[in-house]
């Protein structure tokens, strides 16, 4: 039976058919915040995922092919033999998680010694590059694809103020919604830029690899990610806020694990960042930064482009909030889901990759929407009832992947057969 | 971040910050999207509710907010519609000027 909201256990002496009854609104009481949670991630993420795919079929510079390539995928996938590309692909796709993976432990442990200073300048800097010349591409590839004039004086207007409020909302405060949109639209910019240098079979295979990583890393023992959860937990500190979409702010700090929630509701106020709900309550964190991808970025910015890194550190972790606080004094909003930046981009990533290669375009397209939206379903169902943090990526990234190449290989040869031969079924 | 749980006193710092960054760099920042964020988001503090202590304060910044923010508006209408009219007709500025330029003849 699940214990959902109520903190304290049933009390024994209680005749059973209250028992069972309190149980079961217990479990009613989960399934809908469950829902509502659901609800509440479904619009950031399908708004990321459609401005991906608008930019995708639109703009044709993400989908060009300039020869350029990571330096973390230096084998193209242009060659002579399938072998040889298959191997290639490989090859890339393990420098990638080899990548991925050194960030992540370093990542975990400047978190264990303490050194905050760094992480919160590392990500600084990131959402900085990602704020600033990412969004100076995108503008100039978006105004060349309308042709449109455009002047350096009105063009520096824009970016410098797109740039800075961007920065004071996701590092600073700002009003939630902006907040929320600065993170779907930096979530939107790096898949766009994963999409754009990844060859082909690399990515698909880095999707797949990515989402075994996480789910090893979120949940074993010894994963770097667990840790990283756990030294939050035990230091009562949220971990990494700006890092992660919050659907809510939640003013209530709560913890999880231990017994009686400290309510801060007042003194929660000064916390700037966002209190979000984290299963580790807390106050301010220390460092407030912004998508995951960002500490990818750092390592990127010394090289070309950048992109890539693993946003995975913190991202993936979906952290409910805790459903051990007795729901009592707040009100059902304050409870809010958290979902990684990261997730945001390789979802988005997945669906973007799907409408620029598929064959069967738009069929291609909504099956992996369809497909990732059930994966997060499925997720915050688990999450419901595990009530601890999850990874968000395995379920979604492998059903995306088997209906993209199911849909691309099977359905779409099968509608095409059935409309040659008018065979309406 | 929602602002009902904020207490009086900090609205009114974030809605004097939210109108002084602005200004602060360089004395004329630039930074008309901060000030359209205050007035947006300050206005149904300083207008819609019922008054309280420092509500003089926020209605004070957000009005001045929005005084800059239109200034700002103006002066990029105007720049904006300068460029684009004339834009061919520089020849060499103009190009200079541009950051795209659209292929083919208007």
């Amino acid at each position: 039976c699940l214990r959902a909201l109520n903190g304290q256990p049933p009390a024994a002496p209680t005749p059973r058919v209250v028992e069972r009854e309190e149980e079961e609104e217990d479990e009613e009481l989960t399934l809908k915040y469950g829902a509502k949670h659901v609800i509440m991630l479904f619009v950031p993420v399908t708004l990321c995922m459609v401005v991906v795919v608008a930019t995708i079929k639109s703009v044709s510079f993400y989908t060009q092919n300039d020869g350029q390539r990571l330096i973390y995928t230096p084998f193209p996938e242009d060659t002579d033999t399938v072998g040889q590309r298959a191997l290639n692909s490989i090859l890339n796709a393990t420098i990638m998680i080899t990548v991925i993976i050194v960030m992540t432990l370093v990542l975990v442990m400047l978190y264990k010694y303490r050194c905050y200073k760094v992480i919160q300048g590392w990500l600084f800097l990131s959402s900085l590059l990602l704020l600033f010349f990412f969004s100076y591409i995108y503008l100039k590839e978006v105004f060349k694809t309308y042709n449109l004039a455009m002047d350096y004086i009105t063009l520096a207007i824009i970016i410098w103020n797109f740039g800075v409020v961007g920065m004071m909302c996701i590092h600073w405060k700002g009003p939630l919604r902006l907040q929320q949109a600065y993170l779907i639209m930096i979530s939107a910019l790096m898949a766009l830029v994963f999409i754009k240098y990844l060859p082909e079979w690399t990515a698909w295979l880095i999707l797949a690899v990515i989402s075994v990583y996480d789910l090893l890393a979120v949940l074993c023992p010894k994963g770097p990610l667990r840790i990283l959860v756990e030294t939050a937990q035990e230091r009562n500190e949220p971990i990494f806020p700006a890092l992660i979409y919050s659907s809510t702010m939640v003013w209530l700090v709560n913890m999880a694990d231990t017994d009686r929630p400290n309510r801060n509701s007042t003194e929660a106020a000064s916390p700037q960042q966002e209190p979000q709900e984290v299963a580790s309550p807390v106050p301010s964190s220390p460092s407030q930064d912004d998508g995951g991808f960002t500490q990818s970025w750092v390592s990127q910015q010394e090289h070309r482009l950048g992109p890539l890194q693993s946003t995975e550190e913190t991202r993936r972790e979906i952290q409910q909030m805790p459903s051990a606080r007795p729901p009592v004094e707040e009100d059902d909003e304050e409870r809010g889901v958290k979902l990684g930046l990261g997730d945001f981009i390789f979802y988005s990533m997945l669906v973007g990759k799907a409408s620029a290669t598929a064959s069967g375009d738009w069929n291609t397209t909504l099956a992996c929407f369809v497909a990732i939206l059930i994966g997060l379903c499925l997720t915050l169902l688990l999450l419901a009832i595990f009530k601890k943090a999850l990874p968000a990526l395995p379920i979604s990234i492998f059903f995306g992947l088997v209906f993209y190449f199911a849909t691309d290989n099977l359905v779409r040869p099968f509608m095409d057969k059935l409309a040659l031969h008018q065979f309406y079924i | 971040m929602n602002l009902e749980r904020l207490p009086n006193e900090e609205k009114l710092s974030l809605c004097r910050k939210y109108y002084l960054v602005p200004l602060a760099v360089s004395g004329f920042a630039f930074l008309p999207f901060l000030w359209l964020v205050n007035v947006v988001w300050f206005f149904r503090e300083a207008f819609l509710k019922p008054s309280y202590t420092e509500q003089l304060q926020i209605k004070a910044y957000v009005k001045r907010s929005a005084l800059g923010l239109l200034l700002w508006v103006a002066v990029l209408t105007t720049w904006i519609t300068i460029y684009q009219h004339f834009r061919a007709e520089w020849g060499e500025v103009g190009d200079y000027l541009s950051f795209t330029i659209p292929l083919g003849i208007p």
